[in-house]
């Protein structure tokens, strides 16, 4: 059993506070991701948890263990750094016997885990070449296996994606998923791209300025943003303003009073509306409560989808989100040219600002 | 080294440097242009050849010149002086001594400086490595002659140590005059050059590196064995080099703390162009000091470049 508890962390650099307040507890076998932009405190978080970074308040205990005050070498955690960290002067295989020479095993036994190890990750051919003869999409996987081939009780990735290009990134976001399955290691994912968040963990947990903002299964925090903040970082590019006028009516700021779905919030609210849920020209009247007359201000072009900046006669812009005609969408429509906006109330989630 | 400069900078072809608008004719190939490194690198390179070369040249030749007292320098062509140095077993001494002088001073200076340049490196914050590193470098800007004056004061038979060390008891030592206080000497003069060279090496290697190798269970020691001092190899003999050719020639520190029985081969040199007027083989003593120093240098580069290249480059 190997729960990861936080209790309380803070991190304190004489006038600023890194991490104020964190809380977590991940169970064995969870991949928990911390997001966020950068200076939110999740890579500070990580690297607490690490051993790297001695915690101002609060525990840190594993299977019940409080490890708040051994170095990184008695803790037993395997960690993927963002540039790799790999040992330039040694091997792929120099690199990953490197954690079992530390534990000193057997010379065979830890040829025998090197080559497990690197069969996991597919590079056993290349043992014997220098990690700078390497591709950035085997340097990390040559890092996954010298942080795994130690059977840590948790893994901790530092933005471990971020230095491959897109379509590497994919591939490593599934292996790294798939992996962690397999071997049901608990793990603890830091990154700032909400995507890579979503598709690779069990929880996702968003802080913002040292604290935690939300946490939840990807859906909520997707589907159910609690704030402005969580809105807009997951993505929703439409915040609107305003008050609620009375149950299910909302007075946006620039005067438009549009129907949204029953909440019980008060004072200073945003609708969030996510552009592929706004419509333009919409013909089906019954669905659409809310429409609007506007005007297209721009489009942009982003091959399966365009994007349409919509501006209402008071003022306030919409994004609007519809398939190009690449993927069967309708005829892309021109700036300047009169449209009904409209959205079912139901697509919009009211948030506190 | 500065001839290799000087190839190098004539032998570098100009045609990677033409800038994409201004491509060459076919055919141009033979009419590039040089490239500009070239132009810079000709003054230092210039200056190097006459103010260098040329003196040494010229101290070449006189080492094989004759001496005869009275009349200085015969014009001749003989080896005479280099005979003198391999059948005189007092300036072997003087070779012995000067070599495991300097050997032992740069010995210690890698050990004093490495800690000091790793704590710079990475213990001191930004501010306050800067004004630490300043510290290191303050002696150098004092002469050397004055920095060993104010050796002599402190390890004098009556001076600051014996001093203090009276203060609990202890009976003086006899220091001053001894090779434990040239070495002392020397090991304050070239300390600042070891760790400002150990910092500069040091400070590129990647702080990742070391929490990797703690996160995998290795010790802060097994760290710095396994991982730092492989990858400051190269600062390592670059600041042992510096250190070791320095004092091979230092001339200040035993001439002041040595005193006269204590000799080195710099002090030698001087003795024999400006006390014995014997210049021939004064000159001939310098091209033995400068021959053992190159070769074991140069030994010591190809061994370490031989581990270091297999990953470096």
């Amino acid at each position: 059993m190997s729960d990861v508890v936080l209790q309380s962390i803070v991190k304190r650099y004489d006038a600023t506070t890194a991490v104020d307040n964190v809380s977590l507890t991940i169970r064995q076998g969870e991949l928990v991701a911390l997001l966020g932009p950068s200076g939110c405190g999740k890579t500070t978080t990580l690297r607490m948890v690490g051993g790297f970074i001695p915690v101002t308040e609060g525990r840190i205990l594993v299977g019940g263990r409080d490890l708040t005050s051994l170095p990184p070498n008695k803790r037993n955690m395997g960690f993927g750094f963002q540039n790799y960290a790999l040992f330039p002067h040694m091997s792929v295989g120099e690199n990953v016997a490197f954690g079992l020479q530390m534990r000193k095993l057997p010379k065979a036994d830890i040829a025998a885990k090197v080559k497990t190890a690197l069969d996991r990750v597919k590079l056993s051919h290349l043992a014997d070449r220098l990690p700078k003869q390497l591709s950035g999409g085997q340097q990390q996987r040559v890092a996954l296996a010298r942080a795994l081939v130690i059977e840590p009780d948790v893994l901790l990735l530092d933005e471990p994606l971020s230095n491959l290009d897109a379509q590497l990134r994919n591939e490593m976001k599934l292996e790294i998923r798939s992996i962690q399955q397999q071997l049901g290691i608990t793990t603890i994912f830091v990154t700032h791209d909400q995507d890579e968040a979503l598709s690779v963990a069990d929880r996702v947990v968003l802080m913002r300025a040292g604290r935690i903002e939300q946490m939840g299964a990807p859906d909520d925090l997707f589907e159910r943003p609690a704030s402005h903040f969580v809105a807009e970082f997951m993505g929703v590019t439409n915040l609107l303003a305003g008050t609620l006028e009375s149950v299910g009516r909302f007075r946006l700021k620039s005067g438009e009073v549009v129907a949204v779905p029953v909440a019980g919030l008060s004072g200073d609210l945003a609708l969030a509306l996510r552009p592929e849920r706004v419509i333009l020209d919409g013909t089906d009247e019954a669905l659409l409560a809310n429409t609007l007359s506007a005007e297209v201000e721009f489009a942009t072009y982003r091959g399966l989808v365009i994007d349409y900046r919509v501006r209402l006669p008071s003022g306030v812009t919409l994004i609007a989100r519809r398939p190009s005609p690449a993927v069967g969408g309708p005829a892309p429509l021109s700036p300047g040219r009169a449209v009904r906006v409209s959205w079912q109330p139901e697509a919009g989630t009211l948030v506190p600002m | 080294m500065s001839g290799s400069a000087m190839s190098t900078a004539t032998t570098s072809p100009g045609g990677a440097t033409a800038p994409p608008l201004n491509l060459p004719a076919p055919g141009a190939r033979d009419r590039r242009r040089l490239s500009p490194a070239f132009g810079l690198a000709a003054p230092g390179t210039l200056f190097v050849v006459l103010a260098l070369m040329g003196p040494l040249a010229l101290m070449f030749r006189y080492s094989l010149n004759r001496f005869v007292p009275g009349q200085m320098m015969v014009e001749a062509v003989t080896l005479a002086n280099y005979q003198k140095f391999f059948a005189d077993s007092y300036y072997q001494e003087v070779l012995a001594t000067t070599l495991w002088v300097s050997g032992l001073s740069t010995l210690l200076c890698l050990l004093a400086g490495f800690p000091v340049a790793y704590f710079l490196v990475r213990q001191a914050s930004d501010k306050w490595k800067g004004r630490l590193l300043l510290l290191v470098i303050l002696p150098l800007l004092m002469g050397n002659a004055v920095r060993t004056a104010a050796w002599m004061v402190i390890l004098g038979d009556k001076g600051l140590f014996n001093a203090f060390i009276g203060l609990v008891g202890v009976s003086p030592v006899k220091l001053m005059y001894t090779p434990t206080a040239v070495v002392i000497g020397l090991v304050s003069v070239l300390l600042p050059f070891m760790i400002v060279t150990l910092q500069s090496v040091i400070e590129g290697i990647d702080a990742n590196l070391e929490a990797a190798a703690s996160s995998l269970g290795a010790s802060h020691l097994t760290t710095l064995w396994r991982v730092v001092l492989p990858l400051a190899l190269p600062g390592i003999l670059a600041g042992t080099m510096l250190c070791f050719i320095l004092s091979m020639n230092a001339y200040a520190t035993p001439v002041l703390i040595g005193g006269p029985s204590f000799q080195m081969m710099a002090p030698a040199v001087y003795q024999q162009v400006a006390k014995a007027m014997n210049w021939p083989f004064g000159a001939a003593l310098a091209f033995v000091l400068m021959a053992v120093t190159l070769v074991l240098t140069t030994t010591a580069n190809i061994l370490v470049q031989r581990r270091y290249r297999r990953w470096s480059e």
